[in-house]
């Protein structure tokens, strides 16, 4: 029961953050930061549980995305309706992909997914059919309500929060489950687990359905928002990139490695660009490099390390 | 415990711009603009050119220089119907990211309190940008982005004095129809783009409007931006032996198609540049010498002495050593406009401007850039909007064609390097 | 006759994305560390031969080995600063490390630079060597052979030297090899810095004949990715071959289907090598 005190405590926080930041581009902000916690929790799976270490989750991302998108431009539809298809294509894409590629071993797997992702990148933007190199834009006006178009950054934050929600505690039954002990397993040793009898395929493939679905909805919700999809933005290699920093910064493999993760990077970026992008020198990036440097100089296994060195010290000093 | 872990993560990003906000309070007579730029990332040579120009214009704004005085806001300093005050620019990086702009458009409305904005270069950063304006009704005069389905979308404050993908085909088609009647062949026309999005909207634009003139594009070479190595396309050049081939490239894809040239030898009798790459100044400096009588589509050229767009440029020169480009003139045009609107309406109320920018009814003397003019249609495009033909002789574009504009004789064939 | 040209052309290129690997594959190959900050390193090294030659008016016979020298420190520094703590960590953490040193540099490079492109002079790309109908140029001839050279050069270094056997024990096992008295430190950081002046050969080279800006490592470094690890992981014959195969193959896919597809090709190509072959075409199982 004790744990659970610091959770509720943390649900009001993130339920209450509105009310504390005032100015809309700050709860825009926030409302990004959940975003790029639910895509990186997402990844986080695949890449940090079974230590899988895909970079090219932008193929899912990007199912999403186009999906919402396309179920307008093509149907008319409010853009969430075409979430379900976008999440239909990164399963399908998951299983697809996922199958042959799971044979391969540490960078091997990395470059192939790389390699993956943007030979699909490539092809949608050589697609008329999807929009091509112009992307895909979503209504220019609200028709309705559905079309979930609004002026205020907070219904996005809070439909952003459930799904994140949503996503932790499916998360935290895996960890706890059998598929988690298999998971851990093969990321301590895909040979060793296998000998124990760990369905090593199976196993990996469960986790990337999840993590493809999830992160495919992080795209349907990223298009709604924006209001706009290209290669680039939906499908680029950035896009995947970035999944995998948040984790790995907040601490890949742990319940709230990504979270963390995103509640420093984004709020990193969006400062950095807010104060030194008008400038012209490119220093927003060279703050950025530099910190993600130091970081994983000093806590080469994500910040959620602190959290665990100072548990640690705790315990020796009560010892 | 949780909850001021959260804090301290958070707090940071909350103090910085707030910090920032109070530096900028003491200027408060000023007319402030916001100006998001490609300032990062792969296009930041052109937003760092652009952002140079635009630097250059408020300066001009906010001083008196009656030598310009033609040009509007010129003659006195800052806006006189708003009591002279002064005009602040607010800059912002859009970088190469649809979802920076919209962030940055969000930020300089709510936090930087800006009366309009301009930008934002890529075209998907431009449209996801004004979409917040358009929400939040503030003003949006765009320059430079070129997909046309930016003005029809039915804004009611989104305001564009670039000309687009049609008025950029029919330039083409109809200079080359007059090179054919002067006795040097045409017809036979190439295409080399890149495969974004500017590539691929003008390629196609150009390809219906030749269909429709019954000479359809021979060859159709897309390739993709930044690729590193572009021989393949070079030897399908020099194969079909078009009359005239087209590219429609960014920077560093125009500086490696020349250097491939060179290499394997070829010079098509004609060769055009669709403006971005083949007008950014360092296209010049760093393969000028292989492109010499290049033609380029754009609609800035220095003119001769004394005309506006010389001494503009002169002033360019002065604070770059770079010489004015085509796509920095364009900018500044638009943010131009918007000055001059602000000014008209005496009011910095977004309906005011909105008012004055659909007022908007400029002469090509009272402008720096070969547009016929300026002036609104109901989708907020220019219908004056125009451009002309260059060509690159030495390290200078000198205008060609209209010849009722041109400064200098079209020269045929290109002649490359010697 | 276009064909042959075509290939030549291919090739060509594909001994650019060799040398740009050589310093990657050892690297990847020797400590299992991919370096995201490759393309920087080989930028870094395109902008010393830009000053070389502007602003102290030498050739490549003096710019290529500063570059080579200079990257060579940088290697090494990076070793002891960043790498080393970060080399035991997950993979994680060295993905994170060499992203975020890549970003640094090349937004450092931009400040000082600005983003605009530069270029070596035209004539520094020397001529054109036209034999039997083929054009083929000086300086992209350089590179070639000097792709050959390195991957030969790296290779017996590996195989045939004391050095090579005692970096191999390192890669190989670590504790067993202080047991016999390597340093292993000391063996790494020598093979970041020999690493770093590869990429400094290799940008010094390809800064001949191609554009330079603080981006152009992200043009150029990805295929170098795929190179390598088509090749065979540590494999540095397998980079050669990869990289030419993969030359040859983009040059004749922009041919016959279009360069807008090339990029598609070699990755789809790509795919199925590693579905076929996990372990690359060289690499060992």
């Amino acid at each position: 029961m004790k744990t659970r005190v610091p959770l509720v405590l943390l649900g009001l926080a993130a339920l209450g953050l509105p009310f504390v930041l005032h100015e809309v581009y700050y709860q825009r902000v926030a409302a990004l930061v959940v975003l790029a916690a639910i895509s990186a929790s997402a990844w986080n799976l695949v890449g940090g549980y079974a230590g899988q270490v895909s970079v090219g989750h932008a193929m899912f991302f990007g199912s999403g995305a186009y999906g919402a998108l396309l179920a307008y431009t093509v149907l008319g539809w409010p853009p969430i309706a075409g979430a379900p298809f976008g999440i239909a294509a990164a399963l399908l894409l998951a299983v697809v992909v996922g199958l042959p590629t799971f044979r391969l071993q540490g960078h091997y797997f990395s470059m192939a997914t790389i390699a993956a992702a943007e030979l699909i990148a490539i092809a949608v933007g050589n697609w008329k059919l999807v929009g091509g190199a112009a992307g895909l834009m979503g209504p220019a006006a609200p028709r309705s309500i559905a079309d979930l178009s609004f002026r205020s950054p907070l219904p996005y934050y809070y439909i952003f929060l459930l799904v994140l929600t949503i996503l932790l505690l499916i998360t935290a039954r895996i960890e706890r489950s059998r598929l988690g002990f298999y998971l851990r397993a093969i990321r301590g040793g895909e040979r060793a687990a296998r000998s124990l009898g760990v369905p090593a395929v199976r196993t990996k493939l469960a986790a990337l359905l999840v993590s493809a679905g999830f992160t495919a909805l992080a795209g349907s919700l990223y298009a709604v928002m924006i209001g706009f999809v290209d290669p680039e933005s939906g499908l680029g290699l950035l896009v995947s990139v970035q999944m995998v920093i948040i984790a790995a910064l907040g601490g890949a493999g742990t319940l709230w490695g990504p979270l963390i993760g995103a509640a420093t990077l984004i709020p990193l970026e969006e400062t950095t660009n807010a104060f030194f992008g008008g400038s012209g020198t490119g220093a927003t990036f060279v703050v950025y490099g530099a910190i993600i440097v130091l970081i994983s100089r000093f806590l080469p296994g994500g910040i959620a390390e602190l959290w665990q060195l100072v548990r640690s010290r705790r315990r020796l000093r009560a010892a | 415990m949780t909850l001021s872990r959260r804090t301290v993560l958070v707090a940071p990003a909350l103090a910085l711009p707030a910090i920032l906000r109070v530096s900028a309070a003491h200027a408060a007579a000023a007319v402030r603009i916001g100006a998001i730029f490609p300032l990062t990332g792969a296009m930041a040579s052109a937003g760092d050119a652009i952002r140079s120009g635009v630097e250059l214009l408020v300066d001009l704004i906010n001083t008196a220089n009656p030598n310009l005085a033609p040009i509007p806001l010129m003659a006195t300093a800052g806006l006189p119907r708003l009591g002279g005050a002064k005009v602040e620019i607010v800059f912002a990086d859009g970088q190469n990211s649809p979802a920076v702009a919209q962030s940055d458009a969000l930020r300089l409305i709510t936090q930087q309190h800006v009366v309009a904005l301009t930008g934002a270069y890529q075209s998907g950063n431009t449209l996801t940008a004004s979409a917040v304006s358009e929400r939040y009704g503030i003003p949006f005069v765009n320059g430079e982005s070129v997909a046309t389905n930016l003005t029809t979308r039915g804004y009611k404050w989104f305001f564009r004095t670039t000309p687009i993908g049609p008025d950029i085909a029919k330039l083409y088609l109809d200079f080359l129809a007059s090179v054919q009647k002067s006795g040097m062949k045409t017809s036979k026309i190439a295409l080399v783009h890149d495969t974004s999005e500017y590539g691929v909207s003008v390629a196609d634009t150009i390809k219906k409007a030749a269909a429709e003139r019954k000479t359809p594009v021979a060859l159709d070479v897309a390739y993709t931006n930044g690729t590193s190595d572009v021989s393949a396309q070079v030897l399908k050049l020099k194969q079909a032996a078009p009359d005239a081939a087209i590219f429609i490239s960014y920077t560093s894809d125009a500086i490696l198609f020349m250097k491939t040239m060179h290499v394997q030898n070829y010079k098509p009798p004609i060769l055009i540049g669709d403006d971005s790459g083949f007008s950014d100044p360092s296209f010049i400096t760093t393969v000028g010498s292989l492109a010499q009588g290049v033609l380029d589509r754009s609609a800035f050229v220095p003119g001769k002495p004394g005309s506006n767009a010389a001494k503009i440029n002169a002033l360019y020169k002065k604070k770059t050593g770079r010489e004015l480009d085509d796509t920095t003139a364009r900018s500044m045009t638009g943010l131009l406009v918007l000055c001059d609107a602000i000014n008209r309406a005496g009011s910095t109320k977004p309906d005011a401007i909105r008012a004055a920018l659909g007022a908007t009814d400029l002469m090509p003397a009272q402008l720096f850039i070969g547009y016929k003019g300026i002036k609104f249609n109901a989708q907020g495009q220019n219908i004056l909007a125009s451009a002309l033909m260059v060509q690159l002789d030495g390290t200078e574009y000198q205008a060609v064609w209209p010849s009722d504009q041109a400064s200098a004789k079209l020269v045929l064939p290109f002649k490359g390097w010697t | 006759m276009i064909l042959v040209q075509l290939v030549a052309d291919g090739l060509l290129l594909g001994a650019v994305y060799a040398l740009l690997s050589s310093g990657l594959t050892l690297i990847w190959g020797m400590m299992n560390v991919v370096n995201f900050a490759h393309g920087d390193f080989v930028m870094l090294a395109m902008y010393i031969a830009f000053v070389a030659v502007t602003f102290l008016h030498v050739g490549p016979a003096v710019f290529v080995p500063l570059a080579a020298l200079m990257l060579f420190g940088l290697g090494v520094g990076v070793y002891f600063a960043l790498i080393r703590h970060v080399m035991r960590g997950p993979m994680l953490a060295q993905i994170l490390s060499t992203f975020g040193l890549g970003i640094l540099l090349r937004y450092m490079v931009f400040w000082v630079f600005s983003a605009n492109f530069v270029s070596l002079p035209n004539r520094m790309a020397g001529g054109v060597l036209a034999i039997a109908g083929l054009r083929l140029q000086d300086s992209r001839l350089l590179a070639g052979l000097m792709a050959l050279l390195l991957t030969v050069g790296l290779h017996l270094m590996l195989t045939r030297t004391a050095f090579g056997s005692r970096l191999l024990a390192v890669a190989e096992d670590r504790t067993a090899a202080m047991l016999v008295g390597i340093r292993p430190d000391a063996m790494q950081a020598l093979a970041w810095g020999i690493g770093a002046a590869c990429a400094g050969v290799a940008g010094a080279l390809i800064a001949l004949f191609f554009y330079i800006s603080p981006l152009v490592g992200d043009s150029l470094v990805l295929i170098a990715f795929v190179t390598v690890c088509l090749g065979g992981f540590g494999s540095i014959p397998g980079a050669l071959v990869a990289g030419l195969a993969i030359g040859v193959i983009e040059s004749l896919s922009a041919w016959f289907i279009g360069a807008a597809w090339q990029d598609v090709v070699v990755f789809a190509l790509f795919l199925l090598a590693l579905w076929l072959r996990p372990q690359g075409l060289m690499g060992k199982a």
